[in-house]
């Protein structure tokens, strides 16, 4: 071999240069190759195949058009339309082919005299960001002598095209917004988060609600048309065409006539209610009010409409059943009884006397009943809704008992219901507050959390999916909007005895059967027995964001009103949560007339 | 089996006249030069026109220009001690690029030093085929089994960081550049062979577990562009039709219709060859192409010159890199090869690329200007 040191003979010298040498001589054999390779793809592309690639390019020109899916419909439970599609005529700009947009709309503007100064304005500023490779859509819909009357001047608006398009449009208005959702022009954010060639030819996206939730079922998969064109767009053949699938249908198991029953029951009231069936967990209606007209932002909401909804005091836009969170009160009375007598903490026919108050390190939690309910066991203090029973039970529970009892029943943490961005609320515990506020527990905190107050946040489908599972006898049961929902393992809470859970059903019944309990004189007139157990929250705001105005403060100082409860008793078939805010009517009364609409007229359908 | 080379002391010949004076070489340079100005010609067509866009391409043509001669300047003898180091350095680069780098594109390639934002896979197109030809530089070519080894691992850690960030194209051109030092440095023929035959039968392998999705919808998309007329595909048929409509003549200076129109994609950077095959016709193309080989025969010839096996295999492998890049770029463009998003060499617009591709420039310059006065063979 070698040896050690720089070229040692010039022998060496020279072999190691020949070696090289042919090396290079390979590579540029190679090189050349491979240059002859592509310079025979050109020769191939420009001169074999030039006649075709010259008409493609210079002649005609050949473009490749989307063709939009249409939109799967949303119907309810009985097929009723919910959301459905209509064909409008509208203007499709194409940036490319536009010079000025300024003349060109001014133009415009004589031929279609009724169209807003406005909203030419606005679009010329929506014009001058938008991509140049999609088409951009001029927010009006032409009524049909528009349209002819545009047809006839057409020739003068090269890059302009008249369309017929189909548009979401939402038959019952208000009725289920919050639901629903709707759909709106789709954003440079969202076109960044789906696969763009999906979304050729579609200038709009599911938002919120249903329609947000199953996007990409609803949505369907645009068709291509090939299309050759000449110089001035126009299109002068159709080449080869592949159809869109449409977007699939989607049946909600709302009923839309007790959805509308109940809004109008709680009209010019804030609040939401929530009708489950707790056997399938399926959502019969979903009231939030005040609702909002999604009519309005599918072709883009005027700016001055939008303000109006966002600085409404009512928060039309809040989606209160699965964003308003609120002190549950007494409504997790039952839930904290049936775990206080299944962990043997208290026996149920233990009696306590109440004065009205308790005594706790030298503070006073007062009852909401000032003399007192007197000799009170479990059941009397679900039915009369007796604070201090429940002020010392807690003593005796301790937070995280109770945390681990209502934990289960769906508090604290996302029901998980097919809407997007739900609210978790607050179950409180040590762990939590130290989490949260990194400071300890006080006992006194335990005495307020019990009755739902102090930290303890719910939404109302949270307390639907508890009241649900308390009737389904611990048989969880997710709440659902879909009727084609995946099928959910189902989850037990263990039965310590079967026993116990029948007291608390016996004494959410007495709530509106006993004539003390607190539901009874909105009860006393309905033909089937039904539970639930009554609450009221002492706070006069929705949530984190609300802020203390002076002047609306009469009326936001009135209690929130609170009811959960199912009919009939025995084999529940429905679940009915109600939350009204600063409420003018009780929410029980409302929850019986709806369990009694429900019963009445439409429990044969269901 | 070290070899002892004198390391601070190492006398050159002193080049008399003209451009060998600044360590230059008059035929890279003018066709260096042509090249430049043919792309700034399409780079302005292909821009609609856009003068402001032209000054932004000459001035960072000129700024690589100035770089390259910076780097003609560099001996030779301080470029190899210094090697290892570098290396060094930059692989220490690939590693922090991957820990805390900047997104962009969805991918992990920069690096923020606060001063200045980089890419230090770019630097690595260079420092790889470097640090390979010191290491094989220590002993007579061909190389001992074991520096080979040493050197395909090298390779293979670079091309890995790389791969992660993740930049496919970017760590095919590295590979490829350290596979080329390989190549000259006389790994025998049966290996060659052999080891051609091992990569066809494991891209199978690598398709199933180390690609990206995007990366695999390429490749599909490559296979039939149809597939995806509204996507991917789209670009492949533009380009084919703005290529193929340019004829044997084209249809001169701006008049390219596919890219005024907008069917064509990034027409002044990755796809700037289809503007000019468009506007130039095969005849264009054939002008290219023949620049092209001849830079790459002026920088195999440097290489044939050079005196030592450090500067061969450096400046033979650099100049392969070159044509690799504009070998994957016309492949792709004209639908032979993967949308790999390489750009064209000193036609492209812009980009950090371009300034990577004059350091080696002016390294193969250094090399040819900087001769040691050794024995009458040189």
């Amino acid at each position: 071999m070698h040896t050690p040191g720089l070229y040692q003979t010039d022998n060496e010298r020279k072999q190691q240069r020949r070696l090289f040498r042919n090396r290079v001589y390979v590579a540029f054999s190679l090189a050349l190759l491979f240059f002859i390779l592509l310079l025979v793809r050109m020769t191939y592309l420009q001169w074999v195949n030039y006649n075709q690639y010259h008409s493609l390019a210079e002649g005609n020109r050949i473009s490749v058009e989307a063709i939009p899916p249409v939109r799967g419909r949303i119907y309810d439970r009985n097929h009723i339309l919910l959301a459905d599609n209509r064909p409008v005529f509208a203007l499709k700009f194409d940036k490319t082919k536009i010079a000025d947009i300024q003349t060109t709309l001014s133009e415009l503007g004589t031929v279609l005299p009724d169209l807003p100064e406005s909203r030419l304005a606005r679009f010329a500023e929506r014009y001058q960001k938008a991509s140049k490779h999609r088409p951009i859509f001029l927010s009006y819909t032409l009524s049909e002598s528009e349209a002819s009357q545009f047809a006839v001047h057409n020739f003068r608006f090269p890059g302009i095209s008249l369309v017929s398009k189909l548009q979401r449009t939402y038959p019952h208005g208000e009725a289920a917004v919050h639901a629903l959702g709707y759909v709106g022009r789709i954003n440079r954010k969202e076109l960044s988060s789906v696969e763009p060639s999906r979304y050729a030819g579609t200038d709009s996206i599911g938002k919120l609600g249903i329609e947000k939730q199953y996007e990409s079922v609803l949505h369907g998969y645009p068709g291509v048309q090939q299309v050759e064109t000449n110089a001035n767009g126009r299109i002068l053949r159709k080449l080869e065409t592949t159809p869109p699938i449409q977007g699939k249908d989607i049946q909600l198991t709302l009923d839309i006539r007790l959805q509308l029953f109940i809004e109008e029951l709680l009209a010019g009231q804030k609040g939401s209610a929530v009708v489950t069936n707790p056997n399938n967990g399926e959502i019969l209606a979903y009231v939030s009010l005040p609702g909002y007209d999604p009519n309005h932002f599918v072709d883009g909401i005027s700016q001055s409409r939008y303000r109006g909804l966002l600085s409404d005091l009512n928060r039309p836009l809040i989606n209160r059943v699965v964003n308003g969170q609120y002190p549950p009160g007494s409504t997790v009375k039952p839930f904290v009884a049936l775990g206080a007598i299944e962990q043997n903490i208290i026996s149920p026919t233990k009696k306590i006397f109440d004065p009205g108050y308790m005594e706790f390190k030298g503070h006073r939690y007062r009852d909401w009943k000032r003399e007192g309910h007197g000799l009170v066991d479990m059941h009397d203090s679900v039915v009369q809704s007796c604070d201090t029973y429940f002020y010392e039970l807690s003593l005796d529970m301790g937070i995280d008992a109770i945390h681990d009892q209502l934990y289960p029943f769906g508090f604290g943490h996302k029901t998980g219901i097919d809407l997007p961005q739900e609210s978790i609320g607050i179950l409180p515990s040590k762990a939590w507050k130290q989490a949260a506020k990194g400071e300890s527990w006080y006992t006194g905190e335990t005495v307020i959390a019990v009755i739902g107050q102090g930290y303890f946040l719910a939404t109302p489908i949270q307390m639907a999916k508890a009241i649900s599972t308390l009737a389904n006898y611990g048989e969880i049961v997710q709440p659902h909007l879909n009727m084609a929902a995946p099928n959910i393992e189902k989850q037990q809470i263990p039965i310590q005895k079967i026993d116990n859970w029948d007291r608390v059903m016996a004494s959410m019944r007495d709530v509106l059967a006993s004539p003390r309990g607190t539901a009874w004189r909105y009860a006393r007139d309905i033909a089937f027995p039904m539970a639930g157990k009554t609450g009221t929250s002492q706070v006069f705001s929705l949530g984190k964001d609300e802020e203390y105005i002076e002047e609306e403060l009469s009326v936001h100082l009135l209690d929130h009103s609170l009811f959960v409860g199912f009919a009939p008793v025995d084999n529940p078939e429905i679940t009915v949560t109600v939350v009204i805010e600063n409420a003018q009517v009780k929410a029980a009364d409302v929850a019986v007339k709806i369990a009694d609409y429900y019963m009445t007229e439409l429990r044969d359908e269901n | 089996m070290k070899i002892d080379l004198p390391e601070k002391e190492t006398v050159y010949r002193q080049n008399r006249h003209g451009l060998e004076a600044f360590h230059l070489d008059l035929w890279l340079i003018l066709l260096l030069l042509a090249l430049s100005a043919l792309g700034s010609v399409v780079v302005y067509s292909a821009s609609g026109g856009d003068t402001e866009m032209l000054m932004r391409h000459i001035i960072r043509l000129g700024i690589a220009f100035g770089i390259m001669v910076l780097f003609a300047q560099i001996p030779p003898n301080q470029l190899r001690i210094h090697t290892p180091w570098v290396f060094a350095v930059v692989i220490v680069m690939l590693i922090a690029v991957f820990l805390f780098g900047d997104m962009g594109k969805g991918a992990q390639r920069w690096l923020d030093l606060g001063v200045i934002r980089f890419q230090p896979s770019e630097i690595m197109k260079v420092a790889l085929p470097l640090m390979l030809a010191w290491l094989f530089a220590q002993n007579s070519l061909p190389p001992p089994a074991k520096h080979l080894i040493l050197g395909l691992g090298l390779i293979a850690l670079t091309a890995g960081l790389i791969i992660l960030q993740p930049d496919l194209g970017t760590a095919i051109l590295i590979a490829a550049s350290g596979l080329f030092v390989i190549f000259f440095a006389g790994l025998s023929w049966r290996w060659i062979f052999s080891t051609v035959v091992i990569v066809i039968g494991s891209l199978p392998v690598i398709w199933h577990f180390y690609m990206y999705d995007y990366q695999k919808q390429r490749v599909l998309t490559f296979l039939n562009p149809e597939s995806d007329p509204l996507g991917s595909g789209y670009h492949i048929i533009q380009s084919k039709i703005a290529i193929g409509s340019g004829g044997l003549e084209g249809k001169g200076f701006m008049g390219s219709s596919q890219a005024h129109l907008d069917f064509l994609p990034e027409s002044t950077t990755d796809f700037i060859f289809s503007v000019m095959a468009e506007e130039f016709g095969l005849i264009g193309v054939a002008v290219l192409l023949t620049l092209y080989l001849l830079v790459i025969a002026r920088g195999l010839y440097i290489a044939a010159q050079a005196q030592d096996n450090f500067a061969r295999l450096t400046s033979a492998s650099l100049v392969m890199t070159l044509f690799i890049y504009v070998f994957v770029n016309i492949g792709m463009v004209s639908g032979l090869l993967p949308v790999v998003g390489l750009p064209l060499p000193l036609m492209s617009y812009g980009g950090s690329s371009m300034v990577t591709l004059m350091v080696s420039f002016g390294l193969l310059m250094s090399f040819h200007t900087h001769k040691r006065l050794l024995s009458p063979n040189h």
